[in-house]
């Protein structure tokens, strides 16, 4: 892989991520999050549909007229949506009917959109390919790190399986309600926005405005 | 006391910028502070010129809530007491226990201080971890972002402690105060720029996360085993009828000696301090009244639609006042400066959804018996629309003043 | 000609139409082809989901095996509820009693003062599915549902071959809060099911949920199971549903019938 094409993939995981950089998705990410198996079957269903959404749209992006080219890529991206919503449903039913509509609203997610438009219309396809499987592995990190935190906090388990045994089971752990309702997955990527903008100072906005302070300096 | 004046002073070097624990300035501020009044003046308009600063707020906030405190000791004990009478317990286990039989205090229902001592042992373990759980983030965060700790912390932590229930276990009353502190006040700038309360924050997230230690009939008197619902729950499934026939009067649950948290039972010594708190100006008479006229008006309206189906419909007002956490939540939460609206008529518009929304939710939704908390965090986030609203119509009324002048 | 095609300028209008006319094709053969070839796939585990829970809930669930092989142990069987009759001209196996429960033809609206279990209509008719061995039925699954505090609630109920005795009982379908009435789902609790007696002396239905915990010394223990901590309304949902399908409105009638004929 060339180094360009390193960067198209690895960019979005945290220097440019989709969720916790530029906030898209996000409703999606809540209502998914409150065990890491949906999550993950999540995960695998938007890389699917964006990195073939923005090959499919790169492909015929030549021959797009710009005046229904936001049609046409709804057009594919719900075509692509429908197919992984029924592969779901044949091949993982169980967790596929805990995710229900979100699957299907993968086609109003803004990631998949604005992949295609930003980037898939103006590249060609195998580094538009790249670019959409990397702002998906970029969406599922974020996605599987509030869904461990959420499963675990929340029932002490992580795919099913008990890490800390609970106390109606007759464990030590207390569990943590409010990991599994869909706000407390704001709160979770909420401290993850923190940590990474600590960590990444660059992704930090600007100020709306100054707070002047009220006291004098010290000896001014 | 100058001794302990040069002591700072000779300290103070090492903490301003360029000293050896400049890293530490808020901790050497705090003390500084809290013992002495400040010596630096603010510089920049706008000056308010006022006898009330915030410290003084906050020594005033605590004050009222003593009796309150007083209030929380003496019920708490004695509702364990009478329980353990009933239940034909001659002593608790544990520290407790322990420390009263060392004293030899007993545990007579029918002794004011018996039953406050057994009470305060319940409450100061509470508190002690507020505070130190509390205090541990504020001064975290006051050393990395280089700003003061506040007093409101002593406020916040007061009454925290008074909205938990006697059984609470101790860590998740310091899981709560953490989460209060750092996601309902600190995330947005510390004190001052907070727009929900940073108290009733802790206590919503212990109430989403361990509903099985906050809520119910069996945590509300600190004896195990026994099960006693709050007066609110009861009439949630059989409306007044049930509250009495369980042996509660009006003047019972006025005075507090019923079910319920801490400090939040005693309407009475609520209103004690809301008055002290109104007369000094610390708590805004107008967000008080609205509450007050927003809830009468809610009931009463309830009251008139009728339900065949839901009891709680006929609760009347002065019911809904004294049970629950109504008066606690009035006096000392919703008048919370920073985090209610700001401007008069706001005020009024403040209260008067807190009063609606405490009474709908009691009455309309059957999962949650208590609304006052969901109540006043729910007025807190309409807060600055409320004021916006407020302003925009003020400056209307003015241009239209002017034109009129100028025509 | 294609070549042509495709060097006309993107904005003229009949390129346009062709473009999104072709895109639409290829589309929906794309679409329809995946729906088609994949539907026997997604039947069949819809059927083996359904099984599986009443497997699980009649206690019958092995590990590991087939569960097509172990549910043949059940014989399906379509009841009317009014009279308690089985019915032959419907197939169970393709009866959808949710789906019956929504047409005007198949059920009958509720009563209000009857609706305990907050259900509004029901169906007329039921599947029931009965484990028989040496024409002795030993086990009868029936179905559930009512209203809790957020959601309908969905489930089976076992009964031993006394017609009265519970043997299992779960949901497979709820939206309850997650950690107060989703502890329906908790193994413990719904262990504590079997065993208990559905009828009373006098035949009206005693088995319910109650506040708090069920004394064991104290009589009337047998009809009584444990509520759920901080889930009043849940477990008064379960409650009503419980006695709305096992009373007379419910699968009373058959039961009443199925005893006498078994017992």
């Amino acid at each position: 892989m060339s180094q360009l094409t390193k960067e198209i993939v690895t960019d979005p995981l945290v220097d440019n991520n989709p969720i916790v950089l530029q906030v898209l998705g996000i409703c999606s990410a809540l209502a998914v999050t409150s065990n890491l198996k949906t999550a993950l079957l999540m995960s695998v269903a938007v890389i699917a549909v964006v990195s073939f959404s923005n090959l499919f749209v790169s492909l015929i992006r030549t021959q797009i007229p710009s005046s229904v080219r936001i049609i046409v890529q709804m057009t594919i991206i719900a075509s692509l949506v429908i197919v992984v919503d029924q592969l779901l449903k044949a091949f993982a039913y169980e967790t596929s009917k805990q995710l229900s509509v979100f699957v299907g609203l993968i086609i109003t997610n803004c990631i998949v959109m604005g992949r295609a438009e930003a980037f898939a219309m103006k590249n060609p396809p195998f580094a538009s390919f790249m670019d959409g499987l990397g702002n998906g592995l970029g969406y599922s990190l974020i996605l599987i790190l509030v869904g461990i935190v959420r499963e675990l906090l929340g029932a002490g388990s992580l795919m099913g399986v008990t890490i800390f045994q609970t106390v109606n089971e007759g464990g030590w752990y207390v569990a943590n309600g409010l990991m599994l309702l869909p706000p407390s997955a704001f709160f979770v990527i909420g401290l993850l926005i923190w940590a990474l903008r600590t960590w990444k100072p660059v992704q930090q906005e600007a100020p709306d405005f100054k707070i002047l302070p009220s006291h004098s300096e010290e000896g001014a | 006391m100058s001794g302990m004046r040069a002591f700072l002073d000779r300290l103070h070097p090492h903490f301003v910028k360029g000293g050896r624990f400049e890293k530490y300035y808020a901790i050497y501020e705090m003390v500084d502070t809290f013992l002495y009044t400040p010596s630096d003046v603010t510089t920049r308009a706008p000056h308010v010129r006022d006898a009330l600063d915030v410290k003084r707020l906050m020594t005033y906030v605590v004050l009222a809530t003593i009796p309150v405190i007083l209030m929380s000791w003496y019920n708490t004990g004695y509702q364990a007491n009478l329980a353990m009478t009933e239940m034909g317990v001659a002593e608790t286990s544990g520290w407790r226990g322990a420390v009263i039989g060392m004293l030899n205090i007993g545990y007579s229902p029918d002794s004011v201080f018996a039953a406050m001592f057994h009470g305060f042992l319940y409450f100061l373990p509470i508190y002690i971890v507020t505070l130190a759980a509390g205090g541990i983030c504020e001064v975290i965060f006051a050393t990395v972002r280089g700003h003061e700790v506040n007093e409101g912390f002593l406020v916040t932590s007061m009454l925290y402690t008074l909205i938990m229930p006697p059984t609470i276990p101790l860590w998740q009353v310091a899981l709560g105060i953490i989460f209060g502190v750092v996601i309902g006040k600190e995330v947005f700038g510390g004190t001052g720029k907070n727009f929900l309360n940073p108290a009733l924050t802790g206590r919503a997230f212990l109430f989403f996360a361990y509903p099985a230690q906050i809520s119910g009939d069996s945590v509300w008197t600190a004896v195990e085993g026994f099960s006693g619902a709050t007066a609110l729950s009861l009439s949630a499934s059989g409306g007044v009828e049930a509250i009495t026939a369980s042996g509660v009067s009006w003047m019972n649950a006025f005075l507090g000696t019923i079910q319920g948290s801490l400090g939040e039972t005693s309407a009475l010594a609520c209103l004690i301090g809301g008055v002290f708190l109104m007369y000094t100006g610390v708590a805004n008479w107008r967000i008080v009244a609205g509450v007050m006229m927003g809830m009468v008006v809610t009931s009463t309206l309830l009251n008139l639609v009728g339900s065949d189906t839901n009891p709680m419909f006929a609760m009347p007002w002065y019911w809904h006042l004294v049970v629950g956490g109504f008066a606690f939540g009035m006096v000392f939460m919703a008048t919370d400066p920073v985090s209610a609206a700001m401007t008069n008529l706001g005020r009024w518009y403040f209260g008067a959804l807190i009063g609606f929304m405490v009474v709908l939710i009691r009455v309309v939704n059957p999962a949650f018996p208590e609304g006052m908390m969901l109540a006043i965090l729910f007025a807190n986030l309409f807060a600055p629309l409320i004021d916006y609203f407020v302003v925009k119509s003020n400056i209307k009324r003015r241009e239209r003043r002017i034109q009129a002048s100028v025509q | 000609m294609l070549k042509k095609f495709l060097e006309t300028p993107n904005d003229n209008k009949i390129k346009t139409i062709t473009v999104v006319a072709v895109l639409c094709l290829v589309c929906s053969i794309f679409v329809s082809a995946s729906a088609v070839a994949l539907k026997p796939i997604q039947q069949k585990n819809k059927q083996v989901e359904k099984k599986t829970k009443i497997l699980e809930i009649a206690g019958l669930m092995e590990r590991g095996g087939d569960v097509d092989e172990l549910f043949k142990q059940f014989t399906p069987k379509v009841v009317e509820l009014s009279t308690g009759e089985y019915v032959d001209d419907i197939d169970p196996t393709t009866y959808d009693q949710r789906k019956a429960a929504k047409k005007p033809e198949l059920s009958v609206p509720v009563g209000r003062s009857d609706d305990i279990a907050s259900i509004k209509r029901q169906a007329k008719y039921a599947t029931v599915y009965l484990v028989e061995q040496d024409d002795q039925v030993k086990k009868i699954v029936i179905p559930v549902h009512g209203y809790g505090l957020w959601s309908t609630l969905y489930g089976y109920m076992a009964l031993d071959g006394d017609g009265k005795t519970v043997t299992g009982f779960g949901f497979y379908e709820h939206a309850e809060t997650p950690g107060l009435g989703g502890e329906v789902d908790n193994p413990k609790w719904k262990g504590l099911w079997p065993g208990k007696v559905v009828y009373g002396e006098n035949g009206d239905v005693q088995l319910r949920v109650v506040k708090g915990n069920v004394d064991p010394s104290k009589p009337g223990s047998e009809h009584k199971v444990d509520g759920l901590a901080g889930a009043t309304l849940t477990s008064q949902g379960v409650s009503n549903l419980v006695q709305f399908w096992l009373g007379e409105n419910g699968f009373g009638p058959y039961l009443e019938k199925f005893i006498e004929r078994n017992g």
